[in-house]
């Protein structure tokens, strides 16, 4: 999986709506199996931190 | 409320050889967008060999509705979706259509095939999804757009280089 690339000598980090470009290059840098895996491990890591805080 | 596992819905359905594309926010984050969803949305192919290799994809994920019946009186029948359906691997929705009654036939000109593991799976453009965020317009598609777009202009632009 390749790194981010933040800092690209020429290109901006962010587009005129805000939307942060540097986590769009992340992703296109990734195979579309490696992008399924990353997005589950961050659902995965947001359904641990639930349930460690279910009563609150 | 089960996990969700969207690479094991993903092989289960492509096992039991089901024709499907992927849509929604599983299809977005495949096409690249920076997101995370918490369900697979498909447009299944609506012919009786088809209807009959999903529902045998519905068994084997021990699929149960979240709204209603799966089933008309005869269960080898499966009538028109949405199916909302909850399974081991977590939240599965199975549709015919999308946008303006847009089913599988008419979406697999816009679709890309990719390895996804070991198996093969159609996904829908992102320009298709796109056009179907701006045409639904609920403000959870507008919020969406940007990203999408801006995507989009991502992909061209590496393609250009």
């Amino acid at each position: 999986m390749a790194g981010f690339d933040e800092g690209v000598e020429g290109l901006v980090d962010y587009d005129e709506s805000g939307v942060d470009l540097t986590l769009i290059r992340f992703a296109l840098s990734m195979t579309p199996e490696e992008r399924l895996r990353c997005m589950q491990d961050c659902v995965n890591s947001i359904e641990a931190i639930r349930a460690q805080n279910a009563g609150l | 409320m089960p996990g969700f596992d969207c690479l094991a819905l993903l092989r289960s359905l492509a096992q039991n050889e089901v024709e499907f594309i992927v849509v929604g926010g599983v299809g977005e984050v495949l096409q690249g967008v920076p997101s995370i969803t918490r369900g697979l949305d498909v447009v299944c192919r609506r012919d009786s060999a088809n209807i009959q290799r999903t529902i045998s994809a519905m068994h084997s994920l021990d699929a149960r509705s979240r709204v209603g019946p799966l089933a008309g009186p005869n269960p080898s029948q499966l009538h028109p979706g949405p199916y909302r359906l909850t399974t081991e691997f977590g939240p599965l929705e199975i549709r015919d259509t999308i946008g303006r009654a847009l089913g599988y036939e008419d979406l697999t000109s816009q679709t890309d095939e990719m390895q996804v593991g070991e198996f093969r799976v159609r996904v829908l453009r992102l320009e298709k999804l796109i056009a179907l965020k701006e045409e639904l317009g609920r403000d959870k598609d507008l919020a969406m757009l940007p990203t999408l777009r801006a995507t989009l202009a991502e992909k061209r632009r590496l393609e250009l280089k």
